[in-house]
């Protein structure tokens, strides 16, 4: 294999300078097709040739950018043929832009996305230690902020700040562009819970799928408490998931006793409402609820409908008393029968309605989101290049 | 967090079938009338499950509800879910009275515990609200 070597870094050396021009997927097919050609000449090596498409495939992706950075002159000794490989692939990267498209393509079609972090500012001294993972886990749809540290790092995701190292920005934009558009789709219209989407692990965090999954889970359930302390009066003064369990538990537990309440004071009335009961329920549910309903509307979709009911309910209280009787006799068919009647329509143009609403919406997210996705590519883009200057 | 809660829904359909509970209690006239303290076990059971059968079975709350009251049918699913779910965490006190104080949260990782405790907060309230209605109404009545 070592014997081989110069021959292939002169062979692709001249294929370099021949296709400067040529686009980078041109690049690589050409070149994997010289290695073909050599592996062809040279059959004793039997591996090689799968060993270099595993090479290109996958482990270029990561070294390329670290080398990269170091601009391919304080290249570490490192042996092997695919760091070779490398170099060469170093020396003759003529564009940076290009070079780094090239080495985004591969991760992005072929490898478990690593992105390789490497800032600028510290870039020229370590190598190692610049390895971030970016993962695909199954969690909620929406962005999830990342609980360990203080910044959110799916606002560094999207983004793309400038001050974050350029093979970063080009790497996610390059993640983003292989799922973009589904996942911003699928972001913006309230998808189910099965949606991938990346997280990423700062340093110093741990990147393993478990720990990651861990995070999420956390995030998920800091959401949740989020959640739960809007809904609890009073739980917004108290600080600490201790004391916000506290209030939580007070809180149902009080509910829990005031159902037991309204279910005795119930029960000892019932008997003497014997007759009554009906009518009276009946009676009053439609036309009183609505009112009391009304603070705490959610939905505006079902506004209408409660709306609906409850006209229904006060034309019954108006009208003859057949129809008290009949409300009295059927009580859910009516009320089904009052729902679909008066309210259906109105509930589907509400729905269609919403619907457009929410397409607006995330039309707009999509713009939103991906307009600042070009000019941090093109800002990366640039600063790649100027990076390439400096150095 | 994305929750499908139709609140003046589910009121409704829990009125509903509230007021058919508390109209089959009083035609069962030889257990409701006598004991006082029974009634009030039975008032409570209808608004329960009147309750947990508004929301209907997409909730594990309401599960866990519905499965207690046809205790015969479900006894065993709910058994083995309990005993083979790996999640579930034995955390500090608060977690475990939150878990009994929320039907079925015995078996519950405590991220999908928190989730069922939002919503079933969210159902007593609405509960509360529609029997406190009923309660005027019957006493102003009388």
């Amino acid at each position: 294999m070592n014997s081989r070597l110069p021959e292939m870094l002169h062979c692709l050396n001249s294929t370099t300078s021949e296709n400067c021009e040529m686009s980078v997927l041109e690049r690589q097919r050409s070149r994997l097709k010289q290695q073909e050609q050599l592996t062809h000449h040279h059959p004793p090596i039997p591996y090689f040739n799968g060993n270099d498409h595993l090479a290109y495939s996958g482990f270029h992706g990561d070294q390329a950018l670290s080398d990269l950075v170091l601009n391919g002159g304080a290249m570490k000794p490192d042996p092997g043929v695919e760091h070779d490989d490398f170099r060469r692939f170093m020396n003759y990267g003529t564009g940076t832009t290009d070079f780094q498209m090239s080495c985004a393509l591969p991760r992005t079609v072929s490898c478990p996305p690593y992105v390789a972090a490497a800032s600028v500012d510290s870039a020229a001294g370590k190598e190692s230690c610049k390895k971030r993972k970016a993962h695909n886990l199954k969690i909620a749809a929406e962005e999830k902020k990342m609980k360990g540290c203080a910044e959110e790092e799916s606002k560094i995701t999207e983004q793309n700040s400038n001050s974050k190292s350029t093979t970063t920005t080009i790497s996610t934009s390059a993640n983003k562009n292989n799922k973009g558009p589904s996942a911003n789709a699928k972001k913006a219209s309230d998808a189910p819970k099965t949606d991938y989407i990346h997280v990423r692990a700062r340093r110093g965090q741990a990147t393993d799928s478990h720990s990651l999954a861990e995070r999420v889970r956390r995030e998920k359930i800091s959401e949740r408490m989020k959640y739960l302390q809007d809904l609890v009066p009073g739980c917004n003064k108290v600080t600490g998931k201790a004391g916000m369990l506290d209030e939580i538990i007070n809180y149902v537990q009080s509910l829990q006793r005031q159902v037991e309440f309204l279910s005795m004071k119930l029960a000892a009335i019932n008997p003497r409402l014997d007759f009554d009961i009906e009518n009276y329920i009946l009676k009053e549910m439609f036309p009183a609820c609505p009112p009391a309903m009304e603070p705490d509307h959610s939905h505006l979709q079902f506004n209408t409908s409660v709306e609906e009911v409850s006209g229904s309910g006060l034309e019954m209280v108006v009208g003859p008393m057949d129809a008290t009787l009949r409300r009295t006799i059927s009580a859910p068919i009516t009320v089904q029968q009052s729902f679909l009647d008066s309210s259906s329509l109105n509930q589907i143009q509400q729905v269609t309605w919403e619907d457009e609403l929410r397409n607006l919406y995330s039309m707009e997210y999509q713009q939103g989101r991906s307009t600042p996705f070009i000019s941090q590519q093109i800002t990366g883009f640039l600063e790649a290049n100027h990076v390439k200057l400096e150095m | 967090m994305a929750m499908n809660f139709h609140q003046s829904a589910i009121k409704t359909r829990f009125a509903v079938r509230f007021v058919q509970a508390m109209k089959r209690l009083n035609k069962r006239r030889g257990v409701t009338t006598t004991d006082s303290y029974k009634r009030y076990r039975a008032t409570r059971a209808a608004a329960c499950a009147s309750m947990a059968s508004a929301v209907g079975p997409q909730r594990a709350w309401s599960r866990a509800v519905l499965s207690k009251t046809k205790r015969r049918r479900f006894q065993a699913i709910s058994r083995k879910r309990r005993l083979i779910n790996p999640r579930r965490n034995l955390g500090f006190g608060q977690e475990e009275d939150l878990r009994g104080l929320v039907p079925g949260g015995k078996g519950m990782e405590y991220c999908s515990l928190l989730s069922e405790t939002a919503h079933y907060i969210r159902c007593l309230q609405a509960q509360i609200q529609v029997m406190t209605d009923i309660l005027h109404h019957s006493s102003s009545l009388n």
